[in-house]
């Protein structure tokens, strides 16, 4: 048996072996890859950026833990750039199992704000500066209810206080004071906030997704009916870019951690190895096919 | 009338249901709401019942016939009473606390708690598992063995070194590329599938709205 034959057949886990040491290492000694912004997170950056003040930035965590390597980055670059705006943030969850991810994000970026605040206005309350409304289904009730009152759809936010008691809630009524909603998903739940809520109320929509299936939203993106969109790790670290260079340039210097950003040089090492087994695979393929024809 | 009874039903609210979206009339608007907010929402909560009542149904009979795993059977059926209770009567975390106690000392366990240290981990460890397969899937299949599969593969190295900050160190438009081939030829590929689907989709909605297509309702023949 030759070398090329023996690669052919090699053991599936000498390939499990070197991608979880190619995914391992850079996230145990990192190296810092600035991340090259692309047109949809520029277009959906700039659209957060340059919203009327009254307009509310709302993010709908339809995501499940499955995906949060890839998505949580996203959320917490989002309410960063929300609360950093002093823009009203309403967070709600399409499945019940995104609640925790929602919750473990708005405390997160909540308590960084707020360690740093010098004065009331700099902090970020919930109930007057966001609001969590929680989870509840159907799916379609919640789409097309928000667009008449949203008060309905949650009578009580997610710590069950009534929302109709909090002083966001007056100016957060319905579609008509959202300047854009943000469907984070790994699935197609984009689409029907499309489906649903767009094509009756008009809503301005985006959406952040795993990278996988990033091909599929591109047909709505060129549409316009989302006005940006964030693909994966590399979307949620452009993201965090943009962010950082608009805070730096405010002369707010934070350091935040950017996880997306730190992830990035995993991501490059491992796409590097599944192309380079790739190449091995079929020159190991091509150079036995010649061998075997007479 | 077993099966007419369903049939009425289906027909009444799927022509209603599209109705609804065409006429702004307020009756039209009013039973719309009620359908959407009461209506929908009392289904959703029988689907629940049906949900936890199957996977018990399920699980218990694995753990009577002593089927393989049973015994995980008893994780499965534990775990999903432990959670509700925590989750309901248990508080959100340390910050909310609930009616039950969920901390003993320093350890709590509440349904945030138990959610990122249980949850999260099992997900995210089973998603990512995804990597070691596509790699290893990668290596054995993914042969340039004629032009379409060289096409598929070229496509596949410019998106995947597109999708990492080294593209642009490597090759400067690599990025536009990928980004190109995404927004151009992957487009013009899935339009032609969603109009398809699309109109599958209306095509299949009338015939089950209009009770042709009777296969929801089960039974077999």
């Amino acid at each position: 048996m030759s070398i090329w034959d023996r690669l052919q057949a090699v053991d599936r886990r000498w390939v499990y072996l070197v991608i979880w040491v190619v995914v391992a290492l850079p996230l145990i000694f990192p190296f810092r890859i600035r991340p090259v912004t692309s047109p949809p997170v520029e277009k959906l950056f700039d659209h957060v950026d340059s919203m009327p003040e009254d307009k509310a930035l709302v993010l709908s965590v339809d995501f499940t833990p499955d995906t949060q390597a890839e998505l949580f980055p996203m959320l917490v670059a989002l309410l960063r750039h929300g609360f950093a705006d002093g823009r009203r943030v309403g967070v709600l969850a399409m499945q019940v199992q995104g609640l925790g991810l929602a919750e473990e994000a708005l405390t997160q970026v909540a308590h960084e704000f707020n360690s740093r605040a010098k004065s009331h206005d700099d902090s970020v309350v919930n109930g007057e500066d966001y609001v969590f409304w929680g989870w509840t289904t159907p799916e379609v009730t919640v789409m097309l209810g928000m667009g008449e009152r949203i008060t309905n759809v949650f009578p009580v936010d997610y710590y069950g206080t009534k929302t109709a008691e909090l002083s966001i809630m007056n100016h957060l009524r319905n579609y008509d004071d959202i300047g854009l909603l943000v469907s984070i998903a790994g699935s197609a739940i984009p689409l029907s906030w499309i489906n649903y809520a767009q094509t009756q109320f008009g809503v301005r929509l985006a959406c952040g997704i795993t990278a996988v299936s990033a091909a599929d939203f591109y047909p709505y993106l060129n549409s316009g009916q989302f006005v940006g969109m964030l693909s994966g790790m590399k979307g949620a670290a452009e993201y965090e870019e943009l962010l950082d260079a608009k805070l730096l340039r405010r002369g707010t210097e934070w350091s935040l951690r950017r996880r997306a950003t730190e992830a990035m040089s995993s991501q490059t090492t491992a796409h590097l190895a599944i192309m380079a087994f790739i190449v091995l695979g079929n020159i190991a393929f091509f150079i036995t096919r010649a061998k075997r024809k007479p | 009338m077993k099966r007419r009874l369903p049939l009425l039903i289906v027909l009444a609210t799927g022509v209603f249901g599209a109705l609804a979206f065409f006429v702004p009339h307020a009756a039209v608007r009013d039973v719309d709401l009620t359908m959407r907010n009461d209506v929908l929402r009392i289904i959703a909560a029988f689907g629940l019942i049906l949900g936890v009542g199957s996977i018990l149904r399920h699980h218990l009979t694995k753990i009577q016939r002593r089927a393989e795993h049973w015994g995980y059977s008893w994780v499965t059926i534990i775990m999903l009473f432990a959670s509700a209770v925590v989750g309901l009567f248990g508080g959100i975390d340390p910050r909310t606390p609930g009616v039950l106690p969920t901390r003993i000392g320093s350890f709590s366990f509440h349904i945030q708690t138990l959610y990122t240290s249980v949850m999260v981990p099992l997900a995210a460890t089973m998603f990512s598992m995804l990597a070691f397969y596509m790699a290893s899937a990668a290596y054995r299949a993914f042969r340039a063995r004629n032009l379409e599969a060289t096409l598929l593969l070229i496509a596949a190295f410019v998106l995947m070194l597109g999708a990492v900050p080294l593209g642009s160190l490597l090759v400067r438009p690599l990025p536009d590329f990928a980004e190109w081939i995404l927004t151009v030829p992957n487009t013009a590929a899935k339009r032609g599938i969603l109009f398809g689907v699309g109109l599958g989709t209306i095509a299949t909605s009338l015939k089950i709205i209009l009770g042709i297509e009777r296969g929801w309702l089960g039974g077999g023949s």
